[in-house]
């Protein structure tokens, strides 16, 4: 076993340590054991960073790969399935350990700054023991090398996404929240099982390389249409936990969890494992599959754009942003952009928890405010918060000198090239939504920014009875009554808080990831995840990519050593070469050759949009040369329809909840009066078989029983008289009978 | 004529069967139990009479015997059974065979 295989282990199993001390002795420990907690995570984040800087810094490989796995369960023999061994496995390789590092990361951050937003909760020890268990789970989907250990991690941190998000469970809109999460992921889990399965069935194994090799060696014996269903509905577990559309709506209601949960899990690391996990299955996805996923991603990203525009909440305003930036990394899946997406992934990650942090301290020094209409004026007072928040949301809008510029026009230029390569049409449908969510994302952070950090404050102009509300949590406050609205001490938060803000601020910046801050393809990132060549390609769905030669060296090994009839690949004629790989399925070397030469057409573009999205927000918010009220009430149907959400929560309560109570109703008047009158049809037949029964019992049986009692008695009445207990009576007897016998004997003698 | 001017076997039978009613008479009307006991003493005796009646006719000496025993025998029956009248007229303080009926419970 490679070293940093079993160092990557430890890694997996120190947040699972913090939760099990954590959640059983978290009241016994000083602190609530806070410090294990951190200190756990700091131990793992340094482990990572180790095998960080192994594999990415001194191997410099992009096809570096190490694999561990052992049997897990061999239930030999399955009748009806065919062997079935379950393994279980751990890979390293370029993309699992910078995602190792980002979420240990993140998340040891996440763990400083919870020392002090969440001071004082009366259940921090649990948060912290839910926060181990959630990172393991995490780190667990980022090592698994195979489908089913994936399933597993996949529940697991679904069931931490809801342990967290109900944090606060007392209060109603969280409990409800947490179950719509639950639910919703469960929609997509059930699509993502059932492909698995499809898989499985083919190939009996759930190994992502045995079935990346299977497939490339054409053992699929199915049709294309079942593996573009496979690869469908496996995205369908990606459609529920990035919160895509149509399965997008719990994520903003996800905002009830603490904050810094919320730039956790759902901004930086658990919404990412959809993606992540997309791009693991990304060379078995079809053409038509690929498309439907763009598709959905250009939709997510328009339609929580469009949304965010209008939301007043601070985190909701993020929250939406969350979905519309996952939306684009699912595009850029979509349109074939693998680098540029996981770029974003991680470029995302980084300034989103920034984001979500730094609202998290807004939020804490304005005393659990979250409505950014009374905020305002809050640079001078919080210039920490202001300057990395600020940074952060350039990098969300995608200015230059940002890693979030970088990645976004990496995605659309990938999409431009896709759009050009599919022979444009509907296609340019897909860049021109994404460079619309451009504009849009640099207006509603502007707007956000503008609110928050300048203006004057509007703390006073906070309706009165709202402000009690929102101090339920700080009943001290609210006895002074309401003129102490604006004598809230708004302070800079502190050095805990302060300090993962910094950290996630500079890992915003340009530097970080290349040396040119125009081209993130330069940087160490893009060259180190290289997208890997598909092995269901366009022309031939399965055996075409193999006999060309696309296949990359590992599967090529792996299918060497399952005993597959691998030609050795050979460097094809038509092959493109792109950065020192061969894309010989034509249509991915076409989109990739388009994508680099779309470069700087997106970059000049995306820059117009940045700056139009950026003017628009100066014009309505800071200039007031348009009054967005009015413009709000000049276009109130669609500005009702983005604040509404564009009516999703509404549509899913008229369809499947209404629906469901309704299918509920019907059942339950089917149990009531069909089951129950069986139910009740057979007992009441049973008690008039009974109630007869009963009847022939007491008249019949009894009656014979009884009968022969009197009978007896009758007789024995009778016979008593005889028994008159005097000698003469007997000899009376005795000589009738004697008589009798005579008169009997001598009548038979005579006649 | 003959048969009512010779004694022959019928008029043994014929005597010992008045003999016998007579008996039977007393042992299920009377009520004192010595009476009881004579009546049973007049069937027994009416019962050696057909003996030896049967002994004259049949011309052995087997009926004669068989008088003989009964005598005998009637002689201790007679005195257990005035012993056992005695016993009971101590429990009792009466003679009186109605009265004695505690065997019918």
């Amino acid at each position: 076993m490679h070293s940093l295989i079993q160092l990557s282990i430890v890694v997996l199993l120190l947040p699972l340590l913090s939760f099990v001390i954590l959640i059983f002795f978290n009241r016994r420990l000083p602190r609530r054991g806070d410090f294990i907690g951190v200190g756990i995570l700091g131990t793992a984040f340094a482990l990572s960073a180790y095998i960080f800087w192994s594999v990415i810094v001194q191997t410099y490989d992009p096809a570096f790969r190490i694999a561990w796995d052992f049997t897990w369960i061999d239930l030999g023999n399955v009748p009806g399935v065919g062997p079935l061994k379950i393994k279980m496995g751990v890979v390293i390789d370029n993309l699992t350990s910078i995602m190792l590092a980002m979420v240990t990361l993140i998340s040891l951050l996440v763990h400083i700054y919870s020392t002090g937003y969440m001071k004082g909760d009366k259940n921090y020890g649990r948060y912290f023991a839910f926060l181990g268990i959630f990172t393991f789970s995490m780190l667990g989907i980022i090592l698994s090398d195979n489908l089913f250990s994936i399933y597993i991690f996949w529940e697991l941190v679904g069931l931490s996404s809801y342990l967290l998000i109900g944090f606060f469970f007392e209060k109603d809109s969280a409990a409800d929240a947490q179950k719509k999460a639950f639910l919703a992921n469960r929609v997509g889990d059930i699509g993502m099982w059932l492909g698995i399965l499809i898989l499985y069935s083919q190939f009996h194994t759930f190994s992502f390389e045995q079935i990346y090799a299977n497939l490339a060696a054409g053992n699929f014996a199915l049709s294309n249409g079942w593996l573009t269903a496979a690869g469908l509905l496996l995205f369908m577990g990606c459609v529920g936990k990035s919160a895509q559309f149509p399965l997008h709506v719990w994520l903003p209601d996800a905002m009830e969890g603490p904050t810094p949960v919320s730039a956790l899990i759902h901004a930086a690391t658990m919404v990412a494992a959809g993606v992540y996990f997309v791009a693991r299955i990304f060379v078995i996805l079809t053409p038509d599959a690929l498309h439907v996923i763009a598709f959905v991603g250009a939709c997510t990203a328009f339609m929580a754009a469009t949304i965010a525009i209008t939301q007043h909440d601070i985190k909701r305003v993020l929250a939406y942003s969350t979905v519309s930036q996952l939306g684009y990394m699912v595009l850029g899946l979509g349109v074939g952009a693998y680098s540029a997406s996981l770029f974003h992934l991680v470029t995302h990650a980084f300034f989103k928890a920034c984001l979500f942090l730094g609202s998290g301290a807004i939020i804490h020094a304005m005393h659990h405010e979250q409505d950014m209409r009374w905020m305002g004026s809050l640079w001078k007072k919080m210039p920490w918060t202001f300057v990395t928040f600020t940074i952060a949301t350039l990098a969300l809008a995608g200015l230059p000198l940002t890693s979030g510029f970088m990645s976004k026009d990496a995605i659309l230029a990938g999409a431009i090239g896709f759009a050009e390569a599919e022979g444009g049409g509907i296609y340019y449908l897909i860049p021109t939504l994404g460079f619309f969510c451009a504009m849009l994302t640099a207006f509603y952070m502007g707007r956000q920014i503008w609110l928050v950090f300048f203006g004057e404050s509007r703390t006073h102009l906070k309706p009165a009875d709202n402000h009690h509300q929102a101090h339920h949590a700080h009943d001290s406050h609210a006895t002074h009554g309401d003129a102490h609205h604006g004598a809230h001490e708004v302070h800079e938060v502190s050095w805990n808080m302060r300090a993962p803000l910094v950290i996630l601020a500079v890992l915003s910046l340009f530097a970080v990831y290349s040396p040119d801050p125009l081209d993130g393809a330069k940087g160490w990132f893009m060259k180190m995840i290289p997208t890997p060549a598909t092995v269901v390609g366009a022309a031939n769905p399965q055996k075409g990519a193999l006999l060309s030669g696309t296949v990359a060296p590992h599967i090529a090994g792996v299918l060497r050593t399952t005993e597959v009839d691998v030609p050795q690949p050979v460097a094809a004629a038509h092959g493109e070469a792109k950065g020192g790989h061969l894309y010989t399925d034509p249509r991915q070397a076409e989109i990739v050759h388009a994508g680099h030469a779309a470069h700087y057409t997106a970059i000049y573009i995306s820059i117009t949009m940045v700056l139009l999205g950026m003017c628009l927000a100066l014009v309505f918010y800071v200039f007031k040369i348009i009054d967005p009220e009015k413009t709000a009430r000049a276009i109130r149907p669609l500005y009702l329809f983005s604040l509404n959400k564009w009516y999703w929560d509404e549509i899913y309560e008229a369809t499947f909840i209404k629906g469901s109570m309704v299918l509920a109703r019907m059942l339950s008047w089917f149990d009531t009066n069909v089951v129950d009158g069986i139910v009740n049809g057979v007992a009441t037949l049973v008690r008039k078989f009974a109630f007869v029964n009963d009847g022939f019992d007491r008249h019949v049986v009894d009656g014979m029983v009884n009968f022969t009692a009197f009978t007896v008695n009758t007789t024995g009445a009778v016979l008593r008289k005889l028994q008159t207990g005097k000698v003469q009576t007997y000899v009376v007897m005795l000589m009738l009978v004697l008589f009798g016998y005579f008169v009997f004997y001598f009548t038979r003698l005579i006649y | 004529m003959e048969q009512l001017t010779t004694i022959g076997l019928n008029h043994y039978l014929t005597l010992s069967a008045i003999l016998l009613g007579f008996g039977l008479f007393a042992v299920m009307t009377r009520k004192n139990a010595i009476v009881v006991l004579m009546g049973v003493e007049l069937i027994l005796n009416a019962a050696n009479i057909n003996f030896l009646a049967f002994s004259k006719y049949n011309g052995g000496m087997e009926g004669v015997m068989f008088a003989l025993f009964v005598i005998v025998i009637a002689a201790a029956e007679a005195a257990i059974a005035l012993a056992i009248v005695i016993n009971i007229f101590k429990i009792f303080k009466s003679v009186d065979v109605s009265r004695i009926d505690s065997m019918k419970e």
